[in-house]
């Protein structure tokens, strides 16, 4: 079962195109993660699928079927902000989602406790801090025990341990087995948090697939030596590299995922009379992967 | 009837509403009451006025003064469905109830409901002042007239519908009273006047408010004011045909659009 199957989707703005034929699927226990800039038709994406937007063309299913009312009350969203009455409490303001989605009314105190509203349960929602506000919403969305999740920039508004609380929920959730979908222009929430990611670039699907597939696909090794010139040369002979360029002071050198072993590389240009000071793996950052990706589509 | 236990969760402790219904359903007894004193003095002070207005609110009359009082309060409830209409979509909760699992169709059904529970709770209103009112001038009671208790509902249908469809237009309540408020006092007037003298001197009586108000006339002068009134079966049907519209235009605007 495919939990979001969506097929060349459009949406016009008048003249402006916020999505220009996306087409990906969500398999079932994944985190996945909508990545992209401001503007990218992320939310866009999201308000189609949650029917408050309407496409201007292509189609979408939910658990494989033409989606419904129905699948929406199976899905636990937060979508762009957190959308309660300003003059009701906070858990007043859960009663009505538990009520229209059905369920979900007996586990109100329990999501409260889960993210820290329980001693404000009683106070106004317009009274609650941006943070909060986050955070009660994030609770609606677990009502009733949704086996799939959708949030649209989680730690919009949080502090720091608010970020690290969400992230670290996300990945409970998942560890539950749940699906969630993730929009987030943070990219290393998403390299933190998700399993698959598909990149939004102007409302163009620049990829998608496993985050490890498309996101990390290269080693990089640091190194320095005394002799800059001889290291360059020796560098540029070493089998299983891939590229080799210079990068402020230090040497470059790019292998494959997985491929590159600092051990051999040491020994290796020890051995060849060159005395290393300094050698570091580092992955490929999602960023530069990022700015790679959207670089290209301009 | 969940939907409506959801509708109640949303206004069951909003204050602001209970204190307007409440001051709306006082005012209905409250511009009763002045009326009758004023004909108690008037009678009082000058006996020979007995003679030439029959008591608006002796029985069979009461039913059609107290609806046409009443008539001029109709823009309270619908200053309540334009806020509650406005509210969701100032604090985009129409959206956040689509996405935990209303369908676009519901959302506008249980505004409807609650229009047609506001339009229930007027006539109720209306009706019990009537009757107290009837019995307080001193006749006995009468149940000619009362037709007058289905035309209020008609009217007050129409009028909160007329609101609802405006809040939904425009989303924002300044924008939706003000048209409201400017349409129904001033400008169907002007343009039932225009239309009566230049077109056609029945026309002007299907426009969307009119069928209904003049169902409900003046206690005393209609036949003066509204001369070439249709027959009531004839606007009851107009202000139907108005209510289908209103249906018509909320479903449509609110099914296809971006929310």
């Amino acid at each position: 079962m495919t939990i979001l199957k969506v097929e060349n989707l459009h949406k016009n703005y008048g003249s402006i195109q916020a999505l220009k034929g996306v087409t990906f699927s969500v398999p079932p226990g994944s985190v996945f993660g909508i990545l992209g800039p401001n503007g990218s038709g992320k939310t866009t994406l999201l308000g189609i699928i949650m029917d408050i937007l309407k496409a201007s063309s292509g189609s979408f299913q939910l658990f494989d079927e033409t989606p419904g009312p129905h699948h929406r009350r199976q899905i636990g969203t937060l979508l762009e902000t957190p959308n309660f009455y300003h003059y009701l409490s906070g858990e007043k303001n859960l009663r009505i989602a538990a009520s229209i989605k059905g369920k979900g009314e007996n586990d109100i105190a329990r999501v409260l406790e889960l993210v820290d509203l329980t001693k404000r349960k009683n106070s106004k929602f317009s009274s609650y801090s941006l943070g909060m506000k986050q955070r009660l919403a994030v609770a609606s969305t677990l009502l009733g025990n949704p086996q799939v999740l959708v949030f649209d920039e989680p730690t919009n508004g949080l502090d720091p341990v608010g970020i690290a609380d969400t992230r670290e929920l996300i990945k409970k959730l998942n560890r539950e087995g749940k699906t969630i979908i993730m929009a987030s222009h943070l990219l290393d929430e998403v390299e933190k948090v998700c399993t698959h990611a598909a990149i939004l670039q102007k409302g163009v699907l620049l990829t998608h697939g496993h985050v490890d597939e498309i996101l990390i696909n290269e080693d990089i090794v640091e190194l320095n030596a005394e002799n800059k010139e001889q290291l360059n040369l020796l560098m540029a002979d070493y089998p299983e590299s891939i590229s080799v360029k210079q990068n402020g002071i230090y040497l470059e050198v790019i292998f494959r995922s997985g491929e590159a072993s600092l051990a051999k590389i040491n020994e290796y240009c020890f051995s060849r009379g060159v005395i290393l000071n300094h050698l570091r793996l580092r992955r490929k950052s999602l960023e530069t992967k990022f700015f790679e990706l959207t670089s290209n589509n301009n | 009837m969940n939907h409506l236990r959801t509708e109640w969760l949303k206004i069951k402790n909003y204050k602001a509403f209970w204190i307007f219904l409440g001051l709306y359903l006082v005012s209905i007894v409250a511009i009763n009451y002045i009326a009758f004193e004023i004909y108690q003095q008037t009678v009082k002070q000058e006996p020979m006025a007995a003679s030439l207005i029959n008591d608006p609110y002796a029985f069979p009359n009461v039913w059609q003064t107290v609806g046409y009082m009443g008539s001029w309060l109709l823009y309270f409830p619908g200053i309540i469905i334009i806020l509650l209409t406005s509210n969701e979509f100032v604090f985009k909760t129409h959206r956040q109830n689509i996405i935990d699992g209303w369908s676009r169709k519901t959302f506008v059904h249980t505004k409807l409901l609650l229009v047609i529970m506001l339009s229930i709770v007027t006539t109720i209103i209306s009706t019990l002042t009537a009757f107290i009112f009837g019995m307080a001038s001193g006749d006995p009671f009468s149940s000619d007239g009362m037709v007058n208790i289905f035309y209020i509902l008609l009217q007050s249908l129409s009028y909160i519908s007329l609101a609802l469809l405006l809040a939904v237009l425009f989303r924002r309540s300044g924008v939706a009273l003000i048209v409201f408020f400017l349409y129904g006092l001033i400008f169907e007037s002007i343009i039932y006047g225009l239309i009566n003298r230049y077109i056609h001197n029945q026309a002007g009586y299907f426009l969307p408010l009119q069928g209904s108000d003049v169902l409900i006339p003046m206690p005393f002068g209609n036949k003066i004011i509204y001369s070439h009134a249709p027959e009531p079966a004839t606007l009851i049907i107009s202000s139907l045909i108005y209510l289908g519209l209103y249906y018509f235009f909320l479903m449509r605007k609110f099914e296809n659009d971006d929310l």
